[in-house]
Parts: structure tokens; C-alpha cells; sequence
């Protein structure tokens, strides 16, 4: 599917460098990760890595979810943390 | 201090032997190696067959443990090694990692964690997940504090002479955090911009990532920092401090180590006057450098930071007697005058018009004075930087051509390689293996260069083979202007009455504290050095500032520690923890060098904000910590302290327990399976992660694509009964685990297929069959047979090829969306090694042996030392605490039997 997987060590690193990048994304609205993947045109698997990472640490949330199964995700304002 | 009983591991059968002990009376050492107690029975999502939740059984027995009088815990810890004692007693060693936390304070309010900058696998989530170098284990931790990750310092961040964290600001401009990263590099130097642009960044040779593609561009990233805040901040953003000292400190010179000493001595409040024999403040920065390296303005702006804080900079002011200053009321003075005097040739010529020493040469350009090398021939002698600078700049005013005549070999010179590079790039010319003999005169003024071939004699004591010259090999260099830059050299005759100085003028300090053989008077920089570079001068104002300010406090000098680091970190380690490396280019140099460039515009271009996050996210976070400090900032309990050290404890005790659990079979050594290579294929605890109320994502999705899966496929015996794997044990509780996690996902997503490939359910405990049975009836459907491969397909899906055994023993093949490998037990390797003088027997599968199973369950080959748990072989949890009972009960008797003995 997505190619060779690199070393989660080395993908989970880039949280930091694509956290700005998602949060712009998400400025458009809620995305499911297949959406986000292909906006950063990035593999699936690293987005969950970084978008599951920054759910955990309360930059986003998850919304709805499709009827495709996939959950939309939406940045959480600071004022809402 | 002593225990009745150490117990080694806080999983379940560890918290149970504990509080069986503590609470007969025993005082109890239990040692965790993780920052919390619980083991990995709190991280599962429900236990079965109760189906009970498991964090809400483990943590009142964590709380207990924890908090019972009798029971001391030592977590983030580890036994080191075990020694039996004559009288039937054991001496314990605990290395205590030093968790950079002090958790007296720590309210666990994770404001550390959310200001971290550096993202690593979170094991509590079995890799599922990031967490942070700081971080509190889980969020049901006991002791609910944080711990700071750290594996030593970074090789650039402990390269730095001056203790700049380099990986701290290389980890916030990753999160674009600019600010934060230039008041990073501010808390070690005012001299940020300058060193953004002129440092010859020594963090950049130990960068490990000149391992795989090639450093970091960590100078230009300070450099983009500097440029990025000074053009939002044009004025400095500090003021002098509220509390003022009345002490005054005098700084003798305003170059690198001047400047810093008195930024760091004004942050304490001190009242500095920092006096200059020049016209500006800057030293080198402003008279050596050349502003196509360094632009004046940032230097300005640098010194800005400096006057900010209420030092005070008088120009013009040359001080030669420290006395005098002393009796004005200074009561410490900073020598800071540097190298400033070019050394002399002594040869014939050298007072000729035309023949320049290189720092007067280049004081004059960067002053501004209209010097014009227009069609002449230039002539540089010396192969330092300060040759190399003052051959770009006669390139730049107009020479129509430009020597450099060096003694020795290219590869022997002393310029940063970068700087020649450069030259040779802007058609300066290098003569290497040559030396003037004498500078010969046409009507008072320079006409040659009068040299001589060299050749490489024989090595010095130092071990550098010495240029001789070739006999007979004499020849002319015409020439119109020559400059000269062998060396430079102090200016400290005016301190010699009262300063003890070195044979080449140099002052003597105490290296460690810089205070000269005058208490009053401390000394640094180049003036005590030699010639060297601005991060080196700008360490030694730092390592000043310290030790002058203990002075003035009367506080102790000598073995005072200043600037602690931990050791740095293995290059080896740090590249051995990935499995492969994706190629991350660095970003083009960004030298604008042409030939011949007529003008001082810089020849560098700064990174831009892209580029510099680019780089900045090629870091491999060495260090794991990268000293960015904002966990420091942000706690609000002030609790973070990054000098924390290891520590060693030495304790003995009456009896061991070692209830040090077990290891999850590494699902990779199935190959045939693809885990770590389909994004589909998880194991059964990261399966138990996803279904617990503190999952690692927000419910059960495909970590391929975060899609709610529809047919999930457990495979049981997953290394456990597997000769090929070296594994022929059941591990006893994977059938189990696997059909809880059936009913929770059921549970959890109704419309879900589960299917489990089995070849034997072991249901052997109360109520385990009904609870298969129970499974079956909610629709999970088994399959039994094993599975001999997955392959995955383009959509993420798996393909499954397995034997039906109840279907005549068909091949047959599946297609799941999620397959869940249910992993077996094995044993902790590490449990021997522990025991000095005593051999610990393990049995055949590498558990603890168990010596006298039947009667005795728990007693290991060691008198005294008893095991408890999953450590003498796989159980569940019900087995496993009716075990560290009868461990604690072994070890009771035992530490009451040598009591009597006593």
C-alpha cells in the first residue's frame, strides 16, 4: 500500500515538524486521516502517528465519524483546552 | 539502611509480595526500573474472565503499596547486583537514575510534557503512540510524577565551549518555536547573532548525523534564529535585574569573553563598567572580522543584549593599572583585552610602506577607512584565519592579485577549511611550502617577497614534522602590498607589576576558576588562552562570571562545579536504536562566492523558515532530552532540575523477592507474519492498549489509516508452542487475553467479524470455559488451524493462508482488515546477572527455577531468595498473586529464621 515503512522512531520524531503543518490543514475544517494524508501527501500510517500524538496531547480531537468509517479530526482551540 | 525484604519488579506479584510483608510487619524495599508502579497489568484493558477493569483493581494496590509504612519504593530504579552475605543476608547496589524531577514538588500536572519538544515511541503504549521526552508514565502513574528521558548530552550541545544547547534550539525551531530558541541560546550568550554568523561551530563536526548524509547546519540555524528575533525585536527585551548587588565589577575589555562576562555578572545584579581601549565595543567581532562574515549591525545588536542589563561600556578607556581600578571601588575585575597585536616577522622589511600586520590591516576596512588594492599585487603571509580574512578583503578592495604564502602543507593550515575553500573560490592564490626570507624595498617601499621553498623536516616534539627550507631553492614574489599574520599575541605588559604572567605575555589563571594569583582579579578569553575562537572567549566569560560572583559572595572557588553536563552520548547507541534511516539531504550551503567580489555584502545566505525546520527536523534527538529548558519554564511548581545525577544506594536485607515479570515475545522474529511491515498486523497487547479507557487513539481503528475496523483476526500461539522460534512453551494466558479482547470488541464495534485461528484452547481456570463459551456465542468464530503467512494487500487489507484443520486440513485462505498476533511469554533475560556470589538456576525454558515446586512454590536455588509471579513461569493474574503470596510468606520465614540465628 503505502510503500516501505520507515523506523517509527524516525516518524514519530516528525510530530514536532508536522504538527504546525496539520493544524493549518485543519483551519479548513475536520479531516479523516486519509484526507490529510493526501493533503501532506504523506502515508496514512506516519499522519495517524502525528495526528493520534497531538490528539494525545490535546492540539486535536476527534469529530464525526463517516460513514466510511473514518473519524474527522478538528484542531482544539486553546481557549477550549 | 536495612530491610527485611528486597522486591525486585511492582507488577502485580511484586505489589502483592510487598503488601503481604508490609503489612505482617516487614519492612520492605521494593525497586521498579519504570517511573511507576503497576507493571503492565495496569496497562491492560480489562482482566478476564470478570471482565473487571483492570486499571480500576490496580490502583488502589498501587496507592497501597506506594503509601504502606512499611514498604519503601524505590521506581525508576534498578538492582545492579546481589551479593550473599556470610550470616544468610544479602548486600543489595540501586542504581537510582536520576529522573530530573524532583517529585517532593511535582504536582503531575503534565505542563512539561505538553511543552516537550521531542516526540519518542511511548512503550507504556507498546509504540502505538508518541510520547515525550518528559513525561508521566500513564495517566494512572503511581507516583503520578514526571521523569525527564535523558541519555546524556548531545554531541553538538556537548561540543559547545560555551554551553550553548545546541539541541535545545535545533528542538524548538523543529516546533517553530523561534522565540523560546533564541532566549535558549541568550541564557548562555549575548553573542547570539554573532555566533550565528561567525562561529566555526565546532557542534557541527560531532553532529551525529554526519554518520548517514552530513551535519546539521546548526551555526545557520542560530543564525536564522538571530536574524528572525533581532528583526521582530530591534531593541532588546531585558532590563538590569530588580534586585541589585552593591558590589561592582570592573571588565577590562569588550570583546567576546568581556561581554559575556558582564551580561552574566549584570543578570546577577552586579553594577559592571566594562572599559575598552578601542573606540567600540565588539574586540574582534568589530576589528577582525570581516563584515562579509559578520555585519557590524549584528554585532551592535548583540552588544545591545549586553547594555540592556545596566552594564555600562566606556570606549577609549585603556586600563593598565588594575590597582587603580581596585581602589575606585571595583571589587572584582575581569581581564578580557584579548589577543589585539599582530606578532612580528622579525625579518628585514618589515617596517616598509606597504607591509601591513593583518589585525591593523583589517581594523583599518572595518573601521571604514578607504583603503584601495586596485591593480595591485597583495602578498598575505600565515595560514590562520586571520590570513585567510585578510586576503578575501584584499580580494574584495581591489587586488588584482592576492597570495597567501604558507610554510607548511594545505593540509597542515590552521584557517578553518571552509574559510580557504572560500578564497580559493574568490581567486586567492595559495603558495603552500614557501616562507619569505626578507621584504625587499624599491624607494622606502614594498617591491617583493623575497622566499624560499620549504620542505617537511623533521616532527617536534609535539609531533608536527617542522618546515625547512630547500637549499638553493630562493625566489622573488613581486609585490605591491604585504601583509603579515603569523600569530597574535597578548597585550598584557601594563599587568605584569601585579598579574603573573606565561612566557608569551599570556596571563595565569587557575583553569578552573580563572582568578589570577590577584584574588580580586580573574583573567579569560584569549589574553589567557592564545589566540582561539569567539565561542571559546565567550566559555571563558561564562566560567568568569560564575567564579567572580562566588568571590563576591565569599563563597568557595576551588572544586566548585560550574557548568555540569552529562556524558555524551554514544554516537553508535543513538544510530542503533532505528532500524534504517531514510535519506534526509542536507540543505545547499548557501555560499554566495563568486570571483574576484568587489563589495563586503555578505557572502552567506541565511536559511530560510523552511529550510530551517527542514534541517532542524533532520536532528536524531541524541540525547533523547534535548535541553530546551521548557519544561524548566513552564513548571509551575519549579520542580525540573537538569543537574540531577545518578545516584548508588547500598542497602542490605533479609530476603529477596524477585518478581520481575516477564517479556512479550518480539512479534517480528515471525517474519511470515509482517509485523513492523504491514501497518495492519499489531500484537495482542497493543490490541489490549486500543480497548483500555487511556488508548492510544480515540477508539479501535487501522493504524494504517485510523478506519473503525470490520473483520479483525487473532492469531493465537503466536511464538509460544513454536519450536522454530525456540519457544515450545504455552504461554497459559494468550487464549485468554484473546478472547476477552473478542468480547470487548464485540463490545465496542457490534457490527465487527472476529475470527480466531487457533490450535488448542487452553481454558484451565474457574469460569475460563464459560468465558470461551461466551465468546463463541457473541459470534467470534475459531478457526483452528495455524497460520502459515499473511500478505497485505494495496488497501491495507490482510490476506491470511492457513490449514483448516476441522475442514479436512484444506489450505485455505482469508482476507481481514485487522489481525491482532497474540503473542506468547517468555522470560526476563537480565534476573541472573544480578547475583554475584550466587548462581541463580533458571529451568529449561530460562524462567526462574523453582527448586521445590511442589511444596515449596517460590523457593529458587538461592537460600533467601525466593521468586514471585510471571518470573518462574507464564501465569495469569490470579495464579500470579496466590504466588507472591506464598513468596511472601517463603521470605517471611526465611528472614525469621536468621534472625533466630542471629
Amino acid at each position: 500500500m503505502d510503500g516501505r515503512v520507515r523506523d517509527i522512531r524516525e516518524v514519530i520524531r516528525e510530530e514536532m515538524l508536522m504538527r504546525d503543518k496539520i493544524l493549518d490543514l485543519l483551519k479548513d475544517g475536520p479531516k479523516t486521516i486519509p484526507e490529510i494524508a493526501r493533503a501532506l501527501d504523506r502515508p496514512g500510517h506516519e499522519v495517524m502517528f502525528w495526528v493520534m500524538g497531538m490528539r494525545k496531547y490535546g492540539q486535536v480531537c476527534e469529530d464525526e465519524l463517516t460513514d466510511e468509517g473514518y473519524y474527522r479530526y478538528r484542531a482544539v482551540c486553546k481557549e477550549e483546552c | 539502611m536495612n530491610y527485611d525484604v528486597l522486591v525486585i519488579g511492582s507488577g502485580i506479584g511484586g505489589m502483592e509480595s510487598a503488601l503481604k510483608l508490609g503489612d505482617m510487619g516487614y519492612r520492605v524495599l521494593l525497586v521498579e526500573k519504570e517511573a511507576s508502579v503497576g507493571g503492565k497489568m495496569i496497562l491492560l484493558s480489562k482482566v478476564f474472565p470478570t471482565l473487571d477493569c483492570a486499571s480500576c483493581i490496580s490502583t488502589p494496590k498501587m496507592a497501597a503499596t506506594v503509601h504502606h509504612p512499611n514498604i519503601d519504593v524505590l521506581i525508576y530504579s534498578e538492582v545492579e547486583e546481589i551479593r550473599k552475605l556470610p550470616g544468610g543476608q544479602f548486600a543489595v547496589r540501586v542504581r537510582r537514575k536520576p529522573t530530573f524531577v524532583h517529585h517532593s514538588l511535582c504536582t503531575g500536572c503534565r505542563q512539561c510534557e505538553m511543552n516537550c519538544n521531542v516526540a519518542v515511541p511511548d512503550q507504556f503504549n507498546f509504540d502505538m503512540v508518541a510520547r515525550r521526552a518528559a513525561y508521566i508514565p500513564f495517566p494512572q502513574a503511581v507516583p503520578k510524577k514526571a521523569v525527564i528521558e535523558r541519555e546524556g548530552t548531545s554531541p553538538c550541545s556537548f561540543a559547545c565551549p560555551a554551553g550553548i544547547k545546541a539541541h535545545g534550539y535545533i528542538a524548538l525551531v523543529r516546533s517553530g518555536k523561534y522565540r523560546e530558541a533564541f532566549e535558549l541560546v541568550l541564557e548562555s550568550t549575548p553573542l547570539v547573532g554573532s555566533l550565528g554568523r561567525a562561529c566555526y561551530a565546532p557542534c557541527e563536526g560531532e553532529c551525529t548525523r554526519n554518520r548517514l548524509e552530513g551535519p546539521l547546519p546548526i551555526r545557520r540555524i542560530k543564525r536564522f534564529i538571530a536574524d528572525r528575533y533581532y528583526a521582530e525585536h530591534p531593541a532588546p527585551r531585558l532590563s538590569p535585574p530588580q534586585e541589585r548587588e552593591d558590589k561592582r565589577v570592573a571588565v577590562v575589555g569588550a570583546g567576546p569573553a568581556g561581554l559575556t562576562a558582564a551580561f552574566f555578572l549584570a543578570k546577577k545584579g552586579y553594577r559592571v563598567t566594562v572599559f575598552e581601549a578601542g573606540p567600540q565595543p565588539g574586540g574582534m567581532l568589530r576589528t577582525a572580522i570581516p563584515s562579509y562574515r559578520l555585519p557590524k549591525e549584528v554585532v551592535a545588536r548583540d552588544i545591545e543584549n549586553v547594555v540592556a542589563l545596566g552594564v555600562e561600556i566606556k570606549t577609549g578607556c585603556r586600563v593598565e593599572n588594575l590597582e587603580e581600578l581596585k581602589n575606585e571601588g571595583f571589587d572584582a575585575i575581569f581581564v578580557a583585552t584579548g589577543t589585539p597585536r599582530s606578532r612580528p616577522m622579525g625579518i628585514e622589511g618589515e617596517d616598509l610602506e606597504g607591509v601591513y600586520r593583518a589585525l591593523d590591516f583589517l581594523q583599518q576596512v572595518n573601521e571604514g577607512r578607504r583603503i584601495s588594492l586596485a591593480g595591485k599585487t597583495v602578498v598575505v603571509v600565515g595560514g590562520g584565519n586571520v590570513a585567510v580574512d585578510a586576503a578575501r578583503v584584499a580580494v574584495r578592495l581591489g587586488a588584482r592579485r592576492v597570495i597567501v604564502q604558507y610554510r607548511r602543507t594545505k593540509a597542515e593550515m590552521p584557517a578553518h577549511e571552509r574559510e580557504v575553500v572560500a578564497a580559493e573560490r574568490e581567486g586567492v592564490e595559495f603558495q603552500f611550502l614557501s616562507a619569505p626570507l626578507k621584504f625587499v624595498g624599491s624607494g622606502g617601499k614594498v617591491a617583493a617577497v623575497e622566499s624560499v621553498r620549504m620542505e617537511p623536516g623533521e616532527p617536534d616534539a609535539g609531533g608536527r614534522r617542522k618546515p625547512e627550507p630547500v637549499a638553493g631553492s630562493g625566489y622573488r614574489i613581486a609585490a605591491d602590498v604585504v601583509i603579515t599574520a603569523i600569530g597574535l599575541e597578548p597585550d598584557t605588559g601594563a599587568f605584569r607589576k601585579i598579574l603573573p604572567l606565561n612566557d608569551n605575555g599570556t596571563i595565569r589563571v587557575d583553569p578552573h576558576t580563572l582568578q589570577t594569583a590577584v584574588p580580586y582579579v580573574f583573567a579569560g578569553g584569549d589574553v589567557v588562552t592564545g589566540p582561539s575562537m569567539i565561542v571559546k572567549a565567550v566559555a571563558q566569560g561564562r566560567r568568569a562570571a560564575f567564579f567572580i560572583d562566588r568571590y563576591l559572595k565569599g563563597e568557595e572557588l576551588k572544586g566548585v562545579e560550574f557548568d555540569y553536563r552529562m556524558p555524551v552520548v554514544d554516537r553508535e547507541k543513538v544510530l542503533g536504536r532505528q532500524q534504517s534511516y531514510r535519506t534526509l539531504p542536507p540543505v545547499e550551503e548557501g555560499e554566495l562566492l563568486q570571483e574576484r567580489p568587489g563589495d563586503f555584502s555578505a557572502t552567506e545566505l541565511p536559511l530560510s523558515e523552511e529550510q530551517a525546520r527542514y534541517s532542524a527536523g533532520r536532528c536524531l534527538d541524541c540525547g533523547v532530552c534535548s535541553e530546551c529548558r521548557q519544561c524548566a519554564a513552564t513548571c509551575p511548581a519549579g520542580a525540573v532540575d537538569l543537574s540531577m545525577k545518578e545516584e548508588q544506594k547500598e542497602y542490605q536485607v533479609g530476603a529477596v523477592i524477585i518478581a520481575t515479570g516477564f517479556q512479550f515475545f518480539p512479534a517480528r522474529e515471525k517474519p511470515q507474519y509482517g509485523y513492523g511491515k504491514f501497518k495492519n498486523v499489531i500484537t495482542g497487547m497493543q490490541m489490549d492498549r486500543l480497548l483500555a479507557p487511556t488508548r492510544p487513539y480515540n477508539a479501535v481503528l487501522r493504524p494504517s489509516d485510523g478506519r473503525v475496523p470490520e473483520n479483525i483476526a487473532f492469531v493465537l500461539c503466536t511464538g509460544s508452542r513454536d519450536r522454530s522460534v525456540n519457544n515450545p512453551v504455552c504461554s497459559r494466558v494468550c487464549c485468554m487475553y484473546s478472547i476477552k479482547q473478542n468480547q470487548l470488541i464485540m463490545g465496542a464495534l457490534p457490527l465487527a467479524d472476529v475470527t480466531v485461528y487457533y490450535i488448542d484452547i487452553r481454558a484451565f481456570g474457574k469460569g475460563y470455559e464459560e468465558f470461551y463459551n461466551q465468546a463463541r456465542d457473541m459470534g467470534a468464530r475459531f478457526i483452528k488451524g495455524r497460520v502459515a503467512r499473511i500478505e497485505e494487500k494495496e488497501d491495507g487489507n490482510l490476506l491470511l493462508y492457513y490449514e483448516d484443520i476441522d475442514h479436512g486440513g484444506k489450505l485455505a485462505r482469508a482476507e481481514h482488515d485487522l489481525v491482532v498476533l497474540s503473542t506468547g511469554l517468555l522470560p526476563n533475560p537480565r534476573v541472573p546477572e544480578l547475583f554475584g556470589n550466587a548462581k541463580l538456576e533458571l529451568d529449561e525454558n530460562l524462567f526462574v527455577r523453582e527448586v521445590d515446586e511442589d511444596l515449596n512454590p517460590g523457593k529458587t536455588s538461592i537460600e533467601g531468595v525466593f521468586v514471585a509471579g510471571a518470573a518462574s513461569g507464564a501465569r495469569d493474574i490470579p495464579d500470579s498473586i496466590l504466588h507472591a503470596g506464598a513468596a511472601a510468606a517463603l521470605a517471611a520465614a526465611y528472614v525469621e529464621r536468621i534472625r533466630m540465628k542471629k
